[in-house]
Protein backbone atom coordinates (compact mmCIF):
# COMPACT_ATOMS: atom_id res chain seq x y z
CA UNK A 1 0.00 0.00 0.00
CA UNK A 2 2.47 2.83 1.10
CA UNK A 3 4.28 3.22 -1.75
CA UNK A 4 7.48 5.69 -1.98
CA UNK A 5 5.67 8.37 -4.07
CA UNK A 6 2.49 8.89 -1.87
CA UNK A 7 1.96 11.58 -0.39
CA UNK A 8 -0.91 11.95 2.33
CA UNK A 9 -2.86 14.55 3.19
CA UNK A 10 -3.17 15.88 6.83
CA UNK A 11 -5.61 18.03 8.39
CA UNK A 12 -4.45 20.17 10.87
CA UNK A 13 -6.81 21.63 13.40
CA UNK A 14 -4.59 24.26 15.48
CA UNK A 15 -6.28 26.21 18.31
CA UNK A 16 -5.96 30.14 17.42
CA UNK A 17 -4.31 30.83 21.17
CA UNK A 18 -1.26 28.30 20.94
CA UNK A 19 -0.90 26.22 18.16
CA UNK A 20 -1.60 28.55 15.32
CA UNK A 21 0.79 30.99 16.64
CA UNK A 22 2.96 27.71 17.38
CA UNK A 23 2.82 27.03 13.72
CA UNK A 24 3.22 30.69 12.65
CA UNK A 25 6.28 30.75 14.95
CA UNK A 26 7.69 27.50 12.77
CA UNK A 27 7.17 29.63 9.76
CA UNK A 28 9.12 32.86 10.43
CA UNK A 29 11.57 31.37 12.05
CA UNK A 30 12.07 29.35 8.79
CA UNK A 31 11.83 25.85 10.38
CA UNK A 32 11.10 23.15 7.55
CA UNK A 33 8.37 20.48 7.68
CA UNK A 34 6.41 17.85 5.31
CA UNK A 35 3.81 20.56 3.26
CA UNK A 36 1.24 17.60 3.38
CA UNK A 37 -0.61 19.26 5.88
CA UNK A 38 -3.31 22.02 5.41
CA UNK A 39 -4.09 23.68 8.75
CA UNK A 40 -7.80 24.94 9.71
CA UNK A 41 -8.04 27.18 12.36
CA UNK A 42 -10.49 27.09 15.27
CA UNK A 43 -10.97 28.94 18.26
CA UNK A 44 -10.22 26.40 20.62
CA UNK A 45 -9.55 22.67 20.20
CA UNK A 46 -12.55 21.84 22.26
CA UNK A 47 -14.82 22.84 19.75
CA UNK A 48 -13.62 20.34 17.42
CA UNK A 49 -16.25 17.71 17.48
CA UNK A 50 -15.53 14.08 16.48
CA UNK A 51 -18.00 14.38 13.62
CA UNK A 52 -15.28 16.82 11.96
CA UNK A 53 -12.88 14.30 12.55
CA UNK A 54 -14.87 11.27 10.96
CA UNK A 55 -15.76 13.24 8.31
CA UNK A 56 -12.39 14.29 7.39
CA UNK A 57 -11.22 11.30 7.13
CA UNK A 58 -14.25 9.44 5.62
CA UNK A 59 -14.27 12.20 2.73
CA UNK A 60 -10.59 12.45 1.58
CA UNK A 61 -8.33 12.99 4.20
CA UNK A 62 -5.30 10.23 5.20
CA UNK A 63 -4.80 11.41 8.33
CA UNK A 64 -5.93 14.33 11.42
CA UNK A 65 -3.86 15.94 14.01
CA UNK A 66 -5.30 18.07 16.51
CA UNK A 67 -3.04 20.69 18.05
CA UNK A 68 -4.43 22.75 21.14
CA UNK A 69 -2.68 24.31 24.40
CA UNK A 70 -0.93 22.24 26.84
CA UNK A 71 -3.11 21.12 29.90
CA UNK A 72 -4.07 24.02 32.18
CA UNK A 73 -3.17 26.49 29.54
CA UNK A 74 -6.31 26.57 27.86
CA UNK A 75 -7.46 30.54 26.79
CA UNK A 76 -11.12 28.77 27.63
CA UNK A 77 -10.38 27.29 30.50
CA UNK A 78 -10.91 23.94 29.77
CA UNK A 79 -11.27 23.65 25.72
CA UNK A 80 -8.40 21.71 25.87
CA UNK A 81 -9.58 18.83 28.07
CA UNK A 82 -13.32 18.35 26.03
CA UNK A 83 -10.66 17.78 23.15
CA UNK A 84 -9.05 15.16 25.55
CA UNK A 85 -11.98 13.46 26.70
CA UNK A 86 -13.54 13.69 22.68
CA UNK A 87 -10.04 11.85 21.43
CA UNK A 88 -11.17 8.69 23.46
CA UNK A 89 -14.18 8.44 21.79
CA UNK A 90 -12.99 8.97 18.19
CA UNK A 91 -9.93 6.68 18.86
CA UNK A 92 -12.78 4.02 19.73
CA UNK A 93 -14.68 5.25 16.19
CA UNK A 94 -11.84 5.18 13.87
CA UNK A 95 -12.33 0.85 14.63
CA UNK A 96 -15.60 1.31 13.52
CA UNK A 97 -14.84 2.56 10.29
CA UNK A 98 -12.18 1.06 9.57
CA UNK A 99 -9.44 3.36 10.14
CA UNK A 100 -5.75 2.51 11.69
CA UNK A 101 -5.16 4.37 15.00
CA UNK A 102 -2.30 6.37 13.34
CA UNK A 103 -4.44 8.23 11.63
CA UNK A 104 -5.51 10.27 14.26
CA UNK A 105 -3.47 11.96 16.98
CA UNK A 106 -3.72 14.63 19.61
CA UNK A 107 -0.82 17.25 20.64
CA UNK A 108 -0.06 20.07 22.90
CA UNK A 109 1.89 22.70 21.61
CA UNK A 110 2.60 25.81 23.30
CA UNK A 111 2.73 29.15 21.44
CA UNK A 112 6.53 29.50 21.96
CA UNK A 113 7.09 25.59 20.88
CA UNK A 114 7.65 26.69 17.05
CA UNK A 115 10.05 23.95 16.56
CA UNK A 116 7.88 20.94 18.41
CA UNK A 117 5.12 22.28 15.54
CA UNK A 118 7.58 21.29 13.14
CA UNK A 119 8.64 17.96 14.57
CA UNK A 120 4.87 16.99 15.78
CA UNK A 121 3.93 17.49 11.98
CA UNK A 122 7.24 15.64 10.60
CA UNK A 123 6.04 12.65 12.80
CA UNK A 124 2.40 12.65 11.75
CA UNK A 125 3.53 12.40 7.90
CA UNK A 126 5.76 9.67 8.58
CA UNK A 127 3.70 7.43 10.63
CA UNK A 128 0.28 8.61 7.68
CA UNK A 129 3.41 7.23 4.97
CA UNK A 130 4.04 4.09 6.42
CA UNK A 131 0.03 3.01 7.04
CA UNK A 132 -0.74 4.17 3.80
CA UNK A 133 -3.70 5.93 1.83
CA UNK A 134 -6.90 6.04 3.31
CA UNK A 135 -9.58 3.65 2.62
CA UNK A 136 -11.76 5.99 1.63
CA UNK A 137 -9.47 7.70 -0.78
CA UNK B 1 -61.85 15.04 -7.54
CA UNK B 2 -60.46 12.98 -4.95
CA UNK B 3 -56.36 12.16 -4.40
CA UNK B 4 -55.34 8.83 -5.31
CA UNK B 5 -53.33 7.07 -2.95
CA UNK B 6 -51.23 3.93 -3.41
CA UNK B 7 -49.46 2.29 -0.49
CA UNK B 8 -47.12 -0.70 0.33
CA UNK B 9 -44.89 -1.78 3.12
CA UNK B 10 -42.05 -3.84 2.57
CA UNK B 11 -39.54 -4.36 5.60
CA UNK B 12 -41.82 -3.65 8.17
CA UNK B 13 -43.52 -4.40 11.86
CA UNK B 14 -47.08 -2.92 10.37
CA UNK B 15 -46.79 -0.38 13.05
CA UNK B 16 -46.93 2.81 10.74
CA UNK B 17 -49.85 1.22 9.11
CA UNK B 18 -51.52 1.32 12.54
CA UNK B 19 -50.42 5.34 12.88
CA UNK B 20 -52.46 5.40 9.94
CA UNK B 21 -55.67 3.77 11.18
CA UNK B 22 -55.04 5.55 14.26
CA UNK B 23 -55.07 8.75 13.15
CA UNK B 24 -58.93 9.25 15.02
CA UNK B 25 -61.38 11.97 14.22
CA UNK B 26 -59.08 13.95 11.50
CA UNK B 27 -59.09 10.86 9.13
CA UNK B 28 -63.33 11.87 8.25
CA UNK B 29 -61.99 15.11 7.22
CA UNK B 30 -59.68 13.89 4.80
CA UNK B 31 -61.11 10.62 3.72
CA UNK B 32 -63.91 12.04 1.44
CA UNK B 33 -60.81 13.60 -0.34
CA UNK B 34 -58.91 10.71 -0.79
CA UNK B 35 -59.27 7.62 -2.78
CA UNK B 36 -57.21 4.44 -1.39
CA UNK B 37 -56.55 2.47 -4.67
CA UNK B 38 -53.67 0.01 -3.86
CA UNK B 39 -52.98 -0.91 0.22
CA UNK B 40 -52.38 -4.30 1.27
CA UNK B 41 -52.85 -4.17 4.97
CA UNK B 42 -56.75 -3.18 4.45
CA UNK B 43 -57.79 -3.86 1.62
CA UNK B 44 -57.64 -6.59 -1.78
CA UNK B 45 -56.00 -5.64 -4.05
CA UNK B 46 -53.28 -8.20 -5.67
CA UNK B 47 -50.17 -7.49 -7.21
CA UNK B 48 -50.87 -9.90 -9.92
CA UNK B 49 -54.25 -9.28 -10.53
CA UNK B 50 -57.63 -10.25 -8.81
CA UNK B 51 -56.95 -13.92 -9.80
CA UNK B 52 -53.20 -13.96 -10.51
CA UNK B 53 -54.09 -13.58 -14.51
CA UNK B 54 -51.23 -10.90 -14.96
CA UNK B 55 -47.44 -12.00 -15.25
CA UNK B 56 -46.34 -8.79 -14.01
CA UNK B 57 -46.94 -6.92 -10.87
CA UNK B 58 -48.86 -4.01 -11.49
CA UNK B 59 -49.28 -0.80 -9.22
CA UNK B 60 -52.73 1.54 -10.06
CA UNK B 61 -51.18 5.05 -11.01
CA UNK B 62 -51.60 6.93 -8.26
CA UNK B 63 -50.87 10.58 -6.85
CA UNK B 64 -49.28 10.26 -3.84
CA UNK B 65 -47.89 6.83 -3.11
CA UNK B 66 -46.48 5.71 0.28
CA UNK B 67 -43.79 3.36 1.27
CA UNK B 68 -43.14 1.64 4.77
CA UNK B 69 -40.40 -0.15 5.98
CA UNK B 70 -37.09 -0.85 4.36
CA UNK B 71 -35.90 -2.38 1.07
CA UNK B 72 -34.78 -6.07 2.13
CA UNK B 73 -35.14 -8.28 -0.96
CA UNK B 74 -35.40 -7.97 -4.51
CA UNK B 75 -39.49 -7.69 -4.42
CA UNK B 76 -39.19 -5.15 -2.32
CA UNK B 77 -36.89 -3.20 -4.81
CA UNK B 78 -38.52 -4.08 -8.00
CA UNK B 79 -41.86 -2.91 -6.30
CA UNK B 80 -40.17 0.35 -5.32
CA UNK B 81 -39.55 1.26 -8.44
CA UNK B 82 -42.83 0.49 -9.77
CA UNK B 83 -44.17 2.79 -7.24
CA UNK B 84 -42.29 5.46 -7.98
CA UNK B 85 -42.60 5.45 -11.81
CA UNK B 86 -46.63 5.48 -11.19
CA UNK B 87 -47.05 8.33 -8.62
CA UNK B 88 -46.13 11.82 -8.20
CA UNK B 89 -45.34 12.15 -4.89
CA UNK B 90 -43.28 9.08 -2.97
CA UNK B 91 -43.30 9.58 0.86
CA UNK B 92 -41.37 7.28 2.75
CA UNK B 93 -43.26 7.19 6.15
CA UNK B 94 -41.46 5.89 9.02
CA UNK B 95 -37.75 5.27 10.15
CA UNK B 96 -37.63 1.81 8.22
CA UNK B 97 -38.25 3.36 5.08
CA UNK B 98 -35.99 6.61 5.94
CA UNK B 99 -33.01 4.97 7.33
CA UNK B 100 -33.53 1.51 7.66
CA UNK B 101 -34.72 1.48 10.86
CA UNK B 102 -34.66 -1.74 13.11
CA UNK B 103 -34.16 -4.50 11.13
CA UNK B 104 -31.16 -2.53 9.34
CA UNK B 105 -29.18 -3.55 12.25
CA UNK B 106 -28.49 -6.69 10.22
CA UNK B 107 -25.95 -4.45 8.13
CA UNK B 108 -23.72 -5.11 10.92
CA UNK B 109 -23.36 -9.11 9.46
CA UNK B 110 -22.59 -10.20 6.06
CA UNK B 111 -25.48 -11.83 4.62
CA UNK B 112 -23.68 -15.31 4.59
CA UNK B 113 -23.66 -14.93 8.82
CA UNK B 114 -26.88 -14.23 8.22
CA UNK B 115 -27.83 -16.97 6.78
CA UNK B 116 -25.74 -19.64 8.78
CA UNK B 117 -26.92 -18.06 12.59
CA UNK B 118 -30.41 -17.08 12.14
CA UNK B 119 -31.45 -20.12 9.72
CA UNK B 120 -29.25 -23.18 8.99
CA UNK B 121 -27.25 -22.54 12.65
CA UNK B 122 -30.33 -21.91 14.87
CA UNK B 123 -30.64 -25.06 17.25
CA UNK B 124 -34.52 -25.34 17.07
CA UNK B 125 -34.28 -25.28 13.38
CA UNK B 126 -34.62 -28.21 11.04
CA UNK B 127 -32.59 -26.59 8.05
CA UNK B 128 -33.61 -27.47 4.60
CA UNK B 129 -31.82 -25.76 1.19
CA UNK B 130 -31.64 -22.06 1.03
CA UNK B 131 -34.93 -21.45 -1.34
CA UNK B 132 -34.04 -20.44 -4.78
CA UNK B 133 -37.67 -20.34 -6.56
CA UNK B 134 -40.63 -18.77 -5.58
CA UNK B 135 -39.35 -16.57 -2.90
CA UNK B 136 -37.40 -12.85 -3.68
CA UNK B 137 -34.06 -13.05 -2.79
CA UNK B 138 -32.33 -10.88 0.03
CA UNK B 139 -30.24 -8.20 -1.17
CA UNK B 140 -26.65 -7.73 0.12
CA UNK B 141 -27.89 -5.68 2.93
CA UNK B 142 -30.91 -3.42 4.18
CA UNK B 143 -31.84 -0.10 2.02
CA UNK B 144 -33.43 2.82 2.95
CA UNK B 145 -36.04 3.68 0.44
CA UNK B 146 -33.67 6.89 -0.72
CA UNK B 147 -30.93 4.95 -1.44
CA UNK B 148 -32.99 2.82 -4.18
CA UNK B 149 -35.74 5.78 -5.20
CA UNK B 150 -35.98 9.17 -5.01
CA UNK B 151 -38.23 10.16 -2.07
CA UNK B 152 -39.95 13.38 -1.80
CA UNK B 153 -40.98 13.19 1.71
CA UNK B 154 -39.78 11.30 4.80
CA UNK B 155 -41.87 10.92 7.74
CA UNK B 156 -39.43 9.88 10.32
CA UNK B 157 -40.46 7.85 13.47
CA UNK B 158 -40.77 4.01 14.57
CA UNK B 159 -43.81 4.44 14.27
CA UNK B 160 -44.54 7.85 13.05
CA UNK B 161 -46.75 10.29 14.67
CA UNK B 162 -50.65 10.54 13.38
CA UNK B 163 -50.62 14.03 13.53
CA UNK B 164 -47.75 14.20 11.21
CA UNK B 165 -48.89 11.82 8.94
CA UNK B 166 -52.41 14.12 8.64
CA UNK B 167 -50.11 17.57 8.15
CA UNK B 168 -47.93 15.67 4.97
CA UNK B 169 -51.50 14.75 3.83
CA UNK B 170 -53.07 17.70 4.17
CA UNK B 171 -49.98 19.88 2.83
CA UNK B 172 -50.08 17.46 0.21
CA UNK B 173 -54.25 18.19 -0.38
CA UNK B 174 -53.61 22.09 -0.42
CA UNK B 175 -50.27 21.72 -2.46
CA UNK B 176 -48.07 23.72 0.22
CA UNK B 177 -44.50 22.30 0.59
CA UNK B 178 -44.17 19.89 3.78
CA UNK B 179 -40.97 19.41 5.67
CA UNK B 180 -40.36 18.15 9.01
CA UNK B 181 -38.46 20.90 10.93
CA UNK B 182 -34.54 19.98 11.84
CA UNK B 183 -34.49 19.88 15.45
CA UNK B 184 -33.27 18.01 17.24
CA UNK B 185 -35.19 15.96 20.26
CA UNK B 186 -32.80 18.03 23.37
CA UNK B 187 -34.16 21.17 21.42
CA UNK B 188 -37.60 20.82 22.57
CA UNK B 189 -36.81 18.78 26.04
CA UNK B 190 -37.34 20.46 29.45
CA UNK B 191 -34.95 19.24 31.35
CA UNK B 192 -31.59 21.33 33.16
CA UNK B 193 -28.58 21.04 31.23
CA UNK B 194 -25.38 21.77 32.65
CA UNK B 195 -23.11 20.17 29.64
CA UNK B 196 -21.22 18.44 32.53
CA UNK B 197 -22.24 14.92 33.70
CA UNK B 198 -23.61 14.53 37.41
CA UNK B 199 -22.54 10.51 37.12
CA UNK B 200 -20.96 7.79 35.49
CA UNK B 201 -22.37 5.55 33.19
CA UNK B 202 -26.06 3.60 34.43
CA UNK B 203 -27.80 0.73 33.24
CA UNK B 204 -31.26 1.88 31.86
CA UNK B 205 -33.26 -0.31 34.52
CA UNK B 206 -32.04 2.20 37.29
CA UNK B 207 -34.58 5.13 37.71
CA UNK B 208 -34.18 8.50 36.65
CA UNK B 209 -33.98 10.94 38.92
CA UNK B 210 -36.83 13.74 39.57
CA UNK B 211 -39.72 11.23 38.47
CA UNK B 212 -43.14 12.94 39.39
CA UNK B 213 -40.76 16.21 39.54
CA UNK B 214 -41.78 19.13 36.61
CA UNK B 215 -39.59 18.10 33.95
CA UNK B 216 -38.17 21.72 33.97
CA UNK B 217 -37.10 20.85 37.19
CA UNK B 218 -35.23 17.40 36.19
CA UNK B 219 -31.45 17.31 35.20
CA UNK B 220 -31.09 16.02 32.10
CA UNK B 221 -30.88 12.26 31.61
CA UNK B 222 -27.82 12.23 30.10
CA UNK B 223 -26.03 14.26 32.30
CA UNK B 224 -27.67 11.94 35.22
CA UNK B 225 -25.49 8.89 33.36
CA UNK B 226 -28.84 7.48 31.37
CA UNK B 227 -27.99 7.06 27.22
CA UNK B 228 -30.02 9.64 25.76
CA UNK B 229 -30.32 9.62 21.79
CA UNK B 230 -31.74 13.39 22.02
CA UNK B 231 -28.92 14.82 20.78
CA UNK B 232 -28.60 13.22 17.94
CA UNK B 233 -32.17 12.34 17.39
CA UNK B 234 -34.46 14.73 15.11
CA UNK B 235 -37.64 16.09 17.27
CA UNK B 236 -41.23 15.26 16.41
CA UNK B 237 -42.48 12.59 18.22
CA UNK B 238 -44.04 14.92 20.83
CA UNK B 239 -46.40 16.47 17.94
CA UNK B 240 -46.34 18.97 15.13
CA UNK B 241 -46.20 21.66 17.36
CA UNK B 242 -43.13 20.52 18.93
CA UNK B 243 -44.18 19.39 22.09
CA UNK B 244 -42.34 17.39 25.23
CA UNK B 245 -41.07 14.37 23.58
CA UNK B 246 -42.77 11.44 24.15
CA UNK B 247 -40.27 9.63 26.06
CA UNK B 248 -38.80 12.37 28.07
CA UNK B 249 -42.71 12.80 29.10
CA UNK B 250 -42.60 9.32 30.98
CA UNK B 251 -38.91 10.33 32.23
CA UNK B 252 -37.71 7.78 29.96
CA UNK B 253 -34.20 8.50 28.05
CA UNK B 254 -34.56 8.77 24.41
CA UNK B 255 -34.33 5.69 22.00
CA UNK B 256 -33.76 7.47 18.87
CA UNK B 257 -36.65 6.42 16.68
CA UNK B 258 -37.25 9.78 14.75
CA UNK B 259 -33.61 8.91 13.47
CA UNK B 260 -30.75 11.58 12.78
CA UNK B 261 -31.31 15.21 11.96
CA UNK B 262 -30.41 14.86 8.38
CA UNK B 263 -29.90 11.77 5.99
CA UNK B 264 -26.03 12.28 5.71
CA UNK B 265 -25.65 11.98 9.69
CA UNK B 266 -24.68 9.52 11.79
CA UNK B 267 -26.03 9.32 14.80
CA UNK B 268 -23.50 7.04 16.37
CA UNK B 269 -20.50 10.06 16.11
CA UNK B 270 -22.68 12.26 17.03
CA UNK B 271 -23.68 10.47 20.33
CA UNK B 272 -19.82 9.57 21.14
CA UNK B 273 -18.79 13.53 20.79
CA UNK B 274 -21.71 14.42 22.80
CA UNK B 275 -21.45 12.01 25.60
CA UNK B 276 -17.52 12.64 25.65
CA UNK B 277 -17.68 16.11 25.25
CA UNK B 278 -20.16 16.01 29.07
CA UNK B 279 -17.46 13.49 30.50
CA UNK B 280 -19.14 10.26 30.21
CA UNK B 281 -16.57 7.43 29.03
CA UNK B 282 -16.88 6.40 25.50
CA UNK B 283 -15.27 3.12 26.15
CA UNK B 284 -18.53 1.89 29.16
CA UNK B 285 -20.96 2.16 26.05
CA UNK B 286 -21.59 -1.09 25.33
CA UNK B 287 -22.02 -1.98 21.04
CA UNK B 288 -21.88 1.72 20.74
CA UNK B 289 -22.77 0.97 16.63
CA UNK B 290 -25.69 -0.26 17.37
CA UNK B 291 -26.66 1.45 20.47
CA UNK B 292 -26.45 4.45 18.68
CA UNK B 293 -28.15 3.40 14.97
CA UNK B 294 -30.58 1.51 16.62
CA UNK B 295 -33.13 3.05 13.44
CA UNK B 296 -30.72 4.33 11.35
CA UNK B 297 -28.33 1.42 10.04
CA UNK B 298 -28.85 1.19 6.43
CA UNK B 299 -26.01 2.99 4.82
CA UNK B 300 -24.70 3.60 8.79
CA UNK B 301 -23.61 -0.17 10.03
CA UNK B 302 -20.34 -1.77 8.90
CA UNK B 303 -21.05 -5.37 8.22
CA UNK B 304 -18.57 -7.54 10.07
CA UNK B 305 -17.62 -11.48 9.82
CA UNK B 306 -19.26 -13.27 12.97
CA UNK B 307 -16.77 -16.27 13.61
CA UNK B 308 -17.62 -19.50 15.00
Amino acid sequence: MAGDDFEPLIIVYTCYWCSYTAADLAGTSRIQYPPNIRIIRVQCSGMVHPNLVIDALTNGADGVLMCGCHEGDCHYREGNLRAKARADAISLMLEDFDLEPERYRLEWVAASEGPRFAEVVTEMVDRVKEVGPSPYG
Amino acid sequence: MAVRVAQEWFAICGGCEVTILDVGEPLLDVLPELEFVHMPVIMDHKLYGQTGEQTAMEIPEADVGIISGGVRNEENRELAELMRSRVNTLIAMGSCASFGGVPALANQYVLEDLYERVYRGNSTTDAGATPSGDVPALLDRVYALHEVVNVDIHLPGCPTTPDMFVAALMHLLKGTPFAVAEKSVCDTCPTIREKKAVSTLKRPLESVEGVGEPLSQARCFMEQGFLCNGPATRAGCGGMDEGVPRCIRAYMPCRGCFGPLSLSANPMVDMMGALSTIGLDPKEIPDRAATFNRFAGAGRLQPKRVRG
